[in-house]
C-alpha cells in the first residue's frame, strides 16, 4: 500500500464526513422541518420514523431539525476559537523562537502557566466569572489553546533559525518580520496545518463538554452538548436522543482528523 | 555532579515561578471580575447594605495587593476561606471530594499507559500493515468521540444489551474501599479511551522513528534481533520522549473528569465546581482552580524530574 | 603482506529498489569484486553510485524494498543469499561488522558505552561471565585508543565527541574479532585530524588483527595510502579496479581519471589558479583587533571567555584569502562576527561595500518554500539596487551564467536541484549584491568530489573574472593551494599565522600550521 493512495482515501473519507457535517450546517441555515423549540405533547420520546427522523425528545421537540440547527454553532466556536488561538499563538512563538533570551523566557513560562491549569477548567472559569456566553467561550477556548500553537511555533522557529538560508537572509539584512513572514512562516505551514485542524476537533471537544455542563451555547438555541445533558435522564429508554448528536460530533471530528492526516501524509510524500 | 545538582536547582527555580504565577492568575481571575465582585456574587436582588457586608468579609476593601499575600499566606496554609454556598472550609469540601477526582484519574492514567504501550509496540513492527491500519482506524474514532458522549453510549449498551445497571451506587472509599473503585472503573475507562488513543499514536509514530535511528542499525549490525532491540533501546527512548504528553495526558485526564462525573452522578470535584459556578461561589471556585492547577504544576515538575533520572542527556543540560 | 585467499566474493550482483509504483530502478547492476583475507580494499564511487547499498547488501542490513535479483556473495564460501535471516544475523558481530558514516546518534543516548557495547557480548552464548565480558570490552576499548577505558565505560555517549564515538562503534564492530569490517565513509563527518586518527586505527586493526576492512569512500585520492587495492563504482557497477598504486599511477578508464582531476584539485586540467590582488589594488575589507564571545545573555555575556580575540586582518580587492584551522579553533566565530551575525565585543570591522556569504550546508542554504526565480530576486531586493522588471531576467540569466547553471533552474525549487547546484544558487545570490567580499565557509566539504570541484572552480572563475575578493574557510589544503594567493592560520580563537601560501605551506612556523599539513598529507 502506497503513501499516495493511504493519502488519498484519507482525504475521501474526510471530506465524505465533514460534508455531511456541512451539509446539516448549510440546511439548518436555511431550513428545518419543525421549529427547534417547538414542542408537541402528543409526540414526545417518539423513536425515529418518517415524520421525525431522529426521533423527538420529552418535551416532543424534534431531534432533527435540532441537530440541523446545532451545526452553526459547533462550526462557529471550532473555527473562531482557533482562529484567536492561532494568532496569539503565532505572535507569541514567532518572537519567542526569534529574538530567544529574555523575550522566549517570558513568554514560555506565562505559556506553560497558561497549560498548567486543565484546559477545560479555564475555559469554565472564564465563563464563570464573565458569564456563559458564546463570545466568552471563544475566548476562552481561544486562550487555552493559544500556548498548543505557541509551542510549534517556538520550536519551528528555533529550528529553522539555524539553518544557512535564514543566516543569509540575516546577512543580506532582512529586516526581522519580513525574515519571519517568507521564512519561517511558509516552512512552517505542515506543522501547523495539521495543528490547526486537531486545534478544530479538541475545540469542538471542549465546546460540546462544555455545554453538557450548561456553560457553553445558551438555550434556546440548540448545541449538541445541551441536548445530550438534556437526554441524560431519559437514555437508556429513548437512545436516539444520545445517538444522533453525538454521531454528527464524530462525524465531524473525524473528517477533521481524516483531513490532518492526509496533510501529514501528503506533506511528507511531497517533500521527498 | 554539579551539573546534575544545577538541573534539579534550576527545575526546582522554574517549579516555584510557575506555581507562583498559577496562584497570581488565579487570584487575578477571580479579582477583575467586571463590576463588583460582591454584587456578581450576591445578584441583582440583594440590598446595598449585603453588598458592603459581602465586601468587608471578602476583603474588598483592601488594596489588591495585600489581599493577594494574604490570600496566598493564607493558601500554603491549606486555608482557602468559607465557602458561601455551603458555609464550610473550601479545604475540606476539597478533601471530601479528591479520592473520586484523584482516583478516576489515576485509574484512567494506568489504562491508558498498560493500552497504549503494547499497541504502539505492536504497530510500529509493522507499520502500513493490517493490524497497524485497524488499530490505528480504531484509534481515530476513539479519538472523537467525546468522552461524555461515549459514556452515555456504554451506559446504553450495558443496560440495552446486556442487561446490567452500570452506574454503581457510590460508596465511599473509607466506607466500602472496594465498592469505591468498582463505581470509578467503567467513568475512568471512558476517560481513558480517547486518551489511549493520543498516547498510542504519539507513541507509535516515535517507535517508528526510533526504529529508523542510528543507534537501531547499530543493535541491528551488532547481531540483535528486532525484538530486542525493541525492548532494550526502542521502547526506552520512546518512554522518555512520551514523558511529557503523558503528563499532559493527565492533565486532560483531570479535565474530562470534570464532566465524566455528571455521567455517572459521582460526587467529585467536577460536581462542586459545577456548584460553585452556579452558586457564584467565588472563594470555593478559586479554591478548586487553584487546586486543580497545582496539582498540575507538581505533575509537571516531576514528569520532568523522572525525565531527567533516566535520560542523562536532560541531566547534563544546563537549564537553558 | 600475503594474502591467503579471498574473504569475500560479491559475483554478478543485481539488486533493484522498487518505489512503491512504476517499474522497480536497478540500482546494482552485474557487480562482482572480492576482498582477499587481511587486507583493506577501497570503495570508491560519487554519490548514488550504490556503495552504500553494496555494503548493506553484504550486510543484510537492507530495507524491505530493495531486492536482490540475482548474484552471489560468498563470506569465506558460503553464500550469504542463500541463508536464512537468522542465520544472517548471527553472522552480524560475530563475523561482519559495520560502521557508518554519522556516528553523532549511532549510540544509544540513554545507556553507558559499556552497556552500548555489552549488548554485543551478551547475545551470544560463548562468553557469559559478566566480569569476562566487562574485561573484554575494556581491552577492546584499550584497542581503539582511549587511555582510561574504566572511565569510558561509563560515560554516556552525549558526552563522547565524534571522533571517540566512532572509536566506540569500531569497538563494538571488531569485539567478536570479525572476519571482515564493513567501514562506510566512517570519516566524512569527522574534521581532518580526527579521520586521520580514526583511519590509522582501521590500519592498525587490520595488520593487527588480520581484520579484512571494506572501506567505502567518495574520495579516490584520500585513500590510496590507506587501501591496498581500490574498486572504482558507478551506476550501480564496477567501473575500474586496481591496486591502489596501480589505480593513481595510470588510471584504466577515463572515469577513474576524471574522479582523480577532482579530487586531487589537478589546477592544470581545470584551470584554477590563485587570485592575487593586482599591485594597485584597494583593501576592501579591514579588520582590526576583533574580539567575540558567546554570551548567553547580555548579563552573562562578560563571564564567559572570547572565542576569538584580536583579529586583525586585510583583504585587498582580487585577492583571494584561504583560512585554515582544526575544528574549534574560532573560524566559524571570526566568519559570523565579520558578518555581523555575532556582535562583536571589540574591535572593527570596515568594507567598502557589502559582504556575502555561502555557507556549509548545501541542504539548508536555500529555503525549500520558494523557488531559484525567488531567491535571486530576494537577492537583489536586498541588494538596495532595484533593477527594472525587464532588466532583471538578464541579470538573472547572467548570474546563473556566472556560476554554471542555466535560465531553466529558475523555476526550480531547491529539493528538484543537487547539493552542488544549490551551492552555485548561493554564490549566485552573492554576485547579486555585488558584494566587496564574498565569504565562503566550507562551502563544499559536505559535497562530493566532483561537485566540490565546479563549485571551486566557480568560485576561482569568478574571483579572476569580476575581481571579487574571496574569504575560503576550509579545512582542505589542496583548495587553499589551489586557488588562494594568501593564507591565515587561526588556532584558540587567534590569527597564528598569516601570509603567502606557498611561504606558510613549504615552511610553517607553528605547531598548529604543521598538524594541519601533517593531516593533510595522510589525504583525509
Amino acid at each position: 500500500m502506497n503513501l499516495a493512495r493511504i493519502s488519498k482515501r484519507y482525504l475521501i473519507m474526510g471530506m465524505t464526513l465533514l460534508g455531511i457535517v456541512l451539509a446539516f450546517f448549510l440546511i439548518g441555515l436555511i431550513w428545518t422541518p419543525y421549529g427547534i423549540n417547538d414542542t408537541d405533547a402528543a409526540a414526545k420520546l417518539l423513536a425515529p420514523c418518517a415524520d421525525h427522523l431522529f426521533g423527538t425528545d420529552n418535551m416532543g421537540r424534534d431531534v432533527f431539525s435540532r441537530c440541523l440547527a446545532a451545526a452553526r454553532y459547533t462550526l462557529l466556536v471550532s473555527f473562531a476559537g482557533v482562529a484567536v488561538a492561532l494568532v496569539l499563538g503565532t505572535v507569541a512563538g514567532l518572537a519567542a523562537g526569534y529574538f530567544g533570551g529574555i523575550t522566549d523566557k517570558i513568554i514560555m513560562i506565562l505559556s506553560n502557566s497558561v497549560m498548567c491549569f486543565p484546559g477545560i477548567l479555564l475555559a469554565l472559569v472564564a465563563v464563570a466569572v464573565f458569564g456563559p456566553s458564546l463570545y466568552n467561550v471563544i475566548w476562552a477556548l481561544g486562550l487555552v489553546f493559544a500556548p498548543t500553537f505557541a509551542r510549534v511555533y517556538r520550536s519551528g522557529t528555533i529550528e529553522l533559525m539555524t539553518r544557512d538560508f535564514i543566516l543569509q537572509s540575516k546577512v543580506m539584512k532582512v529586516p526581522p518580520v519580513r525574515l519571519m513572514y517568507v521564512h519561517i512562516l511558509p516552512n512552517l505551514m505542515a506543522q501547523i496545518l495539521p495543528a490547526v485542524i486537531t486545534g478544530l476537533a479538541n475545540m469542538t471537544l471542549f465546546e460540546s463538554g462544555m455545554s453538557y455542563l450548561g456553560l457553553g451555547v445558551q438555550p434556546p438555541a440548540a448545541s449538541y452538548g445541551k441536548m445530550l445533558s438534556d437526554a441524560q435522564s431519559y437514555m437508556t429508554v429513548a437512545p436516539w436522543l444520545i445517538i444522533f448528536p453525538t454521531l454528527i460530533l464524530v462525524f465531524y471530528i473525524l473528517g477533521l482528523y481524516f483531513i490532518s492526516e492526509w496533510v501529514r501524509t501528503s506533506v511528507r510524500g511531497g517533500s521527498q | 555532579m554539579g551539573n546534575r545538582v544545577k538541573f534539579a536547582a534550576g527545575k526546582l527555580c522554574e517549579f516555584l515561578l510557575t506555581a507562583l504565577l498559577v496562584s497570581f492568575f488565579t487570584f487575578a481571575a477571580f479579582s477583575i471580575i467586571p463590576g463588583d465582585a460582591a454584587r456578581v456574587m450576591l445578584g441583582t436582588t440583594a440590598t446595598e447594605e449585603q453588598v458592603e457586608h459581602l465586601r468587608t468579609e471578602l476583603g474588598l476593601n483592601e488594596p489588591l495587593a495585600q489581599r493577594y499575600v494574604s490570600w496566598l499566606t493564607s493558601a500554603m496554609r491549606g486555608d482557602f476561606g468559607k465557602s458561601l454556598a455551603f458555609s464550610e472550609p473550601v479545604s475540606e469540601l476539597i478533601s471530601s471530594r479528591l479520592p473520586v477526582t484523584l482516583g478516576m484519574s489515576l485509574i484512567a492514567l494506568i489504562i491508558v499507559i498498560v493500552v497504549s504501550f503494547p499497541f504502539a509496540a505492536v504497530c510500529s513492527r509493522r507499520p502500513g500493515k493490517f493490524t497497524d491500519r485497524a488499530l490505528s482506524a480504531a484509534g481515530h474514532i476513539l479519538f472523537a468521540i467525546p468522552p461524555f458522549a461515549l459514556s452515555m453510549m456504554l451506559i446504553i449498551l450495558f443496560t440495552r444489551v446486556f442487561g446490567i445497571v452500570a452506574v454503581g451506587q457510590y460508596a465511599r472509599p473509607s466506607d466500602d474501599f472496594g465498592k469505591f473503585l468498582s463505581c470509578l472503573i467503567l467513568p475512568a475507562f471512558c476517560i481513558a479511551l480517547p486518551k489511549i488513543a493520543m498516547t498510542f499514536k504519539f507513541l507509535r509514530a516515535s517507535m517508528i522513528e526510533y526504529s529508523a535511528s542510528d543507534f537501531a542499525r547499530t543493535s541491528k549490525s551488532h547481531g540483535l534481533t528486532d525484538f530486542m532491540i525493541l525492548i532494550k533501546h526502542i521502547i526506552p527512548n520512546s518512554a522518555v520522549s512520551s514523558i511529557t504528553v503523558i503528563s499532559l495526558v493527565l492533565s486532560d485526564i483531570m479535565g474530562g473528569s470534570l464532566i465524566v462525573e455528571q455521567v455517572f452522578n459521582l460526587p467529585g470535584l467536577g460536581r462542586l465546581l459545577l456548584a460553585a459556578i452556579s452558586r457564584r461561589d467565588f472563594p470555593l471556585l478559586s479554591g478548586i482552580v487553584f487546586y486543580l492547577a497545582l496539582m498540575t504544576v507538581v505533575l509537571y515538575f516531576m514528569s520532568d524530574m523522572i525525565a531527567a533520572l533516566i535520560d542523562p542527556r536532560i541531566r547534563d543540560r544546563r537549564t537553558s | 603482506m600475503r594474502y591467503k585467499g579471498n574473504i569475500l566474493e560479491v559475483t554478478g550482483l543485481n539488486l533493484s529498489i522498487s518505489n512503491g509504483s512504476g517499474v522497480p530502478a536497478r540500482i546494482l547492476k552485474d557487480l562482482s569484486f572480492n576482498i582477499r583475507s587481511g587486507e583493506i580494499l577501497g570503495l570508491i564511487g560519487n554519490s548514488g553510485s550504490g556503495k552504500t547499498i553494496t555494503s548493506l547488501t553484504i550486510a543484510g542490513l537492507l530495507s524491505e524494498v530493495a531486492t536482490v535479483d540475482s548474484g552471489e556473495i560468498l563470506l569465506d564460501g558460503e553464500d550469504l543469499l542463500k541463508k536464512t535471516p537468522q542465520e544472517r544475523r548471527r553472522l552480524l558481530g560475530e563475523k561482519i561488522g559495520i560502521i557508518f558514516q554519522d556516528p553523532s546518534s549511532a549510540l544509544d543516548p540513554l545507556q553507558t558505552v559499556g552497556s552500548n557495547l555489552n549488548e554485543v557480548l551478551s547475545i551470544r552464548s560463548d562468553v557469559v561471565n559478566k566480569e569476562e565480558r566487562r574485561e573484554r570490552i575494556l581491552n577492546m576499548l584499550k584497542t581503539v585508543g582511549f587511555d582510561d577505558p574504566d572511565e569510558i565505560y561509563g560515560r554516556y555517549p552525549h558526552r563522547l565527541s565524534g571522533g571517540q564515538r566512532q572509536r566506540v562503534l569500531i569497538a563494538g564492530a571488531a569485539l567478536m574479532n570479525p572476519a571482515l569490517l564493513i567501514a562506510d565513509e566512517p570519516t566524512s563527518s569527522l574534521d581532518t585530524v580526527t579521520a586521520m586518527s580514526i583511519m590509522q586505527l582501521l590500519h592498525e586493526m587490520c595488520q593487527e588483527m588480520g581484520i579484512s576492512i571494506l572501506f567505502i569512500s567518495h574520495n579516490l585520492d584520500a585513500v590510496h595510502d590507506f587501501c591496498d587495492r581500490v574498486v572504482v563504482m558507478k551506476e550501480g557497477t564496477v567501473i575500474d579496479s586496481d591496486t591502489s598504486w596501480d589505480i593513481m599511477g595510470q588510471p584504466k578508464s577515463s572515469y577513474t581519471a576524471e574522479l582523480l582531476t577532482n579530487s586531487r584539485l589537478d589546477t592544470r586540467t581545470l584551470g584554477i589558479k590563485p587570485g592575487f590582488a593586482s599591485e594597485d589594488a584597494e583593501t576592501v575589507l579591514t579588520v582590526s583587533g576583533l574580539s567575540a564571545s558567546y554570551g548567553k545573555g547580555r548579563i552573562l555575556r562578560k563571564r564567559t571567555p572570547p572565542i576569538i580575540s584580536g583579529i586583525d586582518m586585510e583583504i585587498k580587492e582580487g585577492e583571494c584569502v584561504g583560512l585554515i584551522g582544526s575544528s574549534g579553533c574560532g573560524k566559524t566565530t571570526l566568519v559570523k562576527t565579520l558578518l555581523g551575525l555575532i556582535p562583536a565585543s571589540s574591535g572593527t570591522v570596515s568594507s567598502s561595500r557589502k559582504l556575502a556569504a555561502v555557507f556549509q550546508d548545501p541542504v539548508s542554504s536555500l529555503n525549500p518554500a520558494h523557488s531559484i526565480r525567488w531567491h535571486l530576486k530576494e537577492a537583489l531586493r536586498c541588494s538596495g539596487k532595484p533593477l527594472r522588471k525587464e532588466e532583471e531576467l538578464p541579470a538573472f540569466k547572467k548570474v546563473l551564467n556566472d556560476v554554471g547553471l542555466d535560465e531553466i533552474h529558475l523555476s526550480r525549487f531547491p529539493h528538484q536541484l543537487s547539493g552542488g547546484q544549490r551551492q552555485k544558487v548561493s554564490i549566485a545570490m552573492c554576485l547579486i549584491a555585488e558584494p566587496s567580499v564574498i565569504i565562503a565557509d566550507e562551502p563544499f566539504s559536505a559535497l562530493d568530489s566532483s561537485s566540490q570541484a565546479s563549485i571551486i572552480k566557480t568560485l576561482s572563475d569568478i574571483n579572476h573574472e569580476r575581481g571579487t575578493a574571496m574569504l575560503i574557510v576550509t579545512h582542505n589544503l589542496r583548495v587553499v593551494r589551489a586557488m588562494c594567493s594568501k593564507l591565515i592560520v587561526m588556532d584558540s580563537g587567534r590569527i597564528v599565522e598569516s601570509g603567502l601560501t606557498e611561504t606558510i605551506l613549504n615552511d610553517p612556523k607553528t605547531e598548529a600550521t604543521r598538524a594541519l599539513i601533517e593531516a593533510d598529507l595522510y589525504g583525509v
